[in-house]
């Protein structure tokens, strides 16, 4: 039975984790109806942000996430403002701007940061466990408070777009722009905001994972992978889904690594998700 | 009149030129140097940067032939052409046959991923141009039996013997009772080659293999495997395990509370020793093979400290296991161009299959290649395990820094 729950928080831990990643990507692409490609490279710039903050100047990762988030809120409303509004409405431009992006982020990384894998130590979260059961089971402090941030950024997300003026309006740009515009929403200013918090969100993951990932050039690649997956699967633009695909992403993960073999865990992963595009291709709580 | 002067000024230089470009040797470097082992990829071809302006140049403070001179033969400079495979298969066959056809290298050095050194030398062998194999550890790469393929590091199937060794040293002078064991291992070509290495050796001594676990490279966690792997509970385990995933192994380790009695690691993110001083004392008392380490290079290796600080002028860190292998790969191509006295393939290729060369860079001193294979026979290695931060060199014992700490402390 331990063994059991074990594997069950460790596919919860990861499933909220891949929800925090993905809730971001959700957003922009439910509003502008585009893929940003460089999704996974934001996180990777957004945890060389805690990274540095923490190697330079001790800030701790439970700190340092509110400037990953800053930062990624900023890379993306830049983004937004000189990659993907330049490239809006012709067809793949857009998803092909941002794949040339996420290539330009990985490779100025490699090229000012060197490939190297840069570890965090000495973090206030390292190492820490909370043993249960006499050690039956072992649940990892920095995953279980970067499980409860994805609970509260996707909480505070979802409150944001059914209960606030703004989140109506970005609801309205996503069902409609014309018609959002012709009500009098500033569609413009949405597609900047919605962008930034999306690169903001991804940028709170991105601030705690030093304290127990390495930080490289190539972290973002198989995560980057996993949140459009986990869109796709939730639904384009919906946040509950997004989170419920996550989860399930997760645990299907630990226990098919567990239970079947490890090497099986992303082929289970990934025929699962193949599986739910081909019978319900809106995702499960597609808008 | 002056313009007809100018012209045969010009002309001159022309000739000048064409003779200077002439005196060049062009040689390819394939290594990862994007992708996740990029940082492995870069060291190896500092390594290889590292020889090559010690034979263009003169240093006579260094204790190597080709420090003597500037270039080879008389007054030939070598050229390196860098080329990355970004850890693929197909990217270094492509890139092989780039370098060869249309780069016209004179050999190539590389791959350090024995899943890109395969294609890539079945390339070099089509066109019968000179590989010569650093790193890459896969048994299989010798026992194909090409003629133009020559690689200096131990095989896994070296080590693997080496290790199991080890385990029954362990059981008969500490009554260490290693009876059981595990694998876990990314899910290449060098992975699993290590691992099947790992299992035939376990076999032979009678220690049973129970859990077999491989992983996607690059995962974003290793939370099953190492469930896996504290589930079976083995006394003993062997890792083949790169780059940032080692940092992931160790980390997910301690977060599952669970350590083997030994674990032992190949070629892997345990040589690299920015992971083992970022890891801290979660690093500790891990164990691996080793080529070469500073400490182990101080006492047994005098020739290397010298050459070493100029290859850290470069990248920052001291050679390791892997680098080192590539820049001997430099070294001994260098004697073998210098004693064949000549630029044509065969005759260097025949120098390489039949020549024992003196080699300060490596372990043991000498460099021979076994033919059919082209495996250095001469090749060796040390157990050493990471002890205050130090890799401390501890089997054989002839050559060893300290004693091992047995079994490993609990986190």
């Amino acid at each position: 039975m331990g063994l059991f729950l074990q594997v069950l928080l460790d596919g919860l831990w990861s499933g909220l984790l891949y929800g925090l990643i993905a809730a971001g990507l959700s957003l922009i692409w439910g509003v502008l109806d585009i893929i940003n490609f460089a999704h996974g490279e934001f996180l990777m710039a957004g945890m060389y942000v805690s990274f540095f903050l923490g190697f330079l100047f001790k800030i701790d990762p439970l700190v340092s996430w509110v400037a990953s988030a800053a930062f990624l809120f900023l890379l993306g409303v830049v983004t937004y403002k000189f990659v993907v509004k330049r490239t809006l409405g012709k067809a793949m431009a857009p998803l092909l701007a941002t794949f040339g992006l996420s290539m330009v982020i990985k490779n100025f990384a490699m090229n000012r940061f060197t490939p190297n894998f840069r570890i965090l130590s000495g973090t206030i979260m390292e190492g820490k466990v909370i043993s249960l059961g006499q050690g039956a089971v072992m649940i990892p402090v920095p995953n279980l408070v970067t499980a409860l941030f994805s609970l509260v950024v996707l909480g505070l997300l979802y409150w944001m777009l059914t209960r606030t003026r703004f989140g109506w309006a970005v609801q309205a740009t996503a069902m409609d722009v014309e018609a959002a515009r012709l009500m009098g929403v500033n569609t413009e200013r949405i597609f900047i905001l919605v962008f930034g918090i999306g690169g903001a969100c991804v940028g709170v993951a991105a601030g705690l994972l030093p304290s127990y990932l390495a930080t490289h050039p190539d972290v973002g690649s198989l995560f980057g992978l996993i949140a459009f997956m986990v869109v796709a699967m939730g639904g384009f633009g919906s946040i509950p889904g997004a989170l419920l695909a996550a989860i399930l992403i997760g645990l299907i993960e630990s226990f098919a690594g567990f239970y079947i073999a490890p090497v099986f865990k992303y082929v289970a992963v990934f025929g699962v998700y193949l599986l739910v595009i081909m019978i319900r291709p809106k995702g499960l709580f597609g808008w | 009149m002056q313009r007809k002067l100018m012209l045969v000024v010009m002309a001159v230089l022309l000739v000048l030129g064409a003779g200077a470009q002439e005196k060049i040797i062009k040689i390819g470097t394939l290594f990862p140097l994007t992708g996740p082992v990029a940082t492995a990829g870069q060291r190896c071809t500092a390594a290889v940067e590292t020889i090559v302006d010690i034979i263009n140049g003169v240093y006579p403070n260094l204790d190597l032939p080709i420090a003597k001179k500037a270039g080879l033969l008389d007054g030939y400079k070598i050229v390196l052409v860098k080329a990355d495979h970004q850890g693929k298969p197909d990217v270094a066959k492509s890139e092989a046959e780039r370098l060869y056809e249309q780069e016209k290298v004179f050999a190539i050095i590389g791959c350090y991923n024995s899943a890109a050194t395969k294609p890539a030398s079945a390339v070099a062998e089509r066109l019968q141009k000179i590989f010569m194999c650093g790193a890459s550890s896969s048994a299989a790469l010798t026992e194909r039996e090409f003629k133009y393929f020559f690689r200096l590091a131990p095989t896994d199937r070296i080590e693997s013997y080496e290790f199991v060794e080890w385990f029954q040293e362990l059981n008969k002078s500490r009554n260490a009772n290693i009876r059981t064991a595990a694998v876990i291992y990314e899910n290449t070509e060098f992975g699993k080659h290590a691992a099947d290495e790992a299992k035939a050796a376990s076999a032979k001594a009678g220690i049973k293999i129970i859990a077999d676990v491989p992983f996607t490279p690059g995962a974003t966690n290793l939370n099953s495997e190492i469930q896996k792997l504290k589930a079976a509970n083995a006394d003993a385990l062997f890792g083949a395990v790169l780059g940032a995933d080692y940092s992931l192994m160790v980390r997910t380790m301690k977060q599952a509370n669970w350590k083997p009695k030994i674990a032992i690691n190949y070629c892997s993110g345990y040589q690299d020793p920015n992971i083992a001083q970022q890891l801290g004392q979660d690093g500790w008392y891990f164990m691996g093979s080793a080529g070469y380490t500073p400490e182990f290079g101080m006492r047994f290796m005098k020739a290397v400290a010298p050459v070493e600080e100029y290859f850290k002028k470069k990248v920052n860190v001291p050679f390791d296991s892997n680098s080192i292998q590539e820049a001997v790969a430099m070294y001994v191509l260098a004697l073998a161009i210098e004693k064949a006295g000549s630029l044509d393939t065969e005759k260097v290729a025949e120098v390489l299959r039949t020549t024992t060369f003196d080699s300060p860079l490596s372990m043991g001193g000498k460099v021979q290649f076994e033919i059919p294979g082209g495996q250095n026979i001469k090749a060796q290695s040390v157990i050493s395990q990471i002890q205050n931060g130090k890799y401390i060199t501890v089997y054989p014992y002839e050559y060893k820094d300290g004693d091992a700490i047995f079994p490993m402390p609990g986190w």
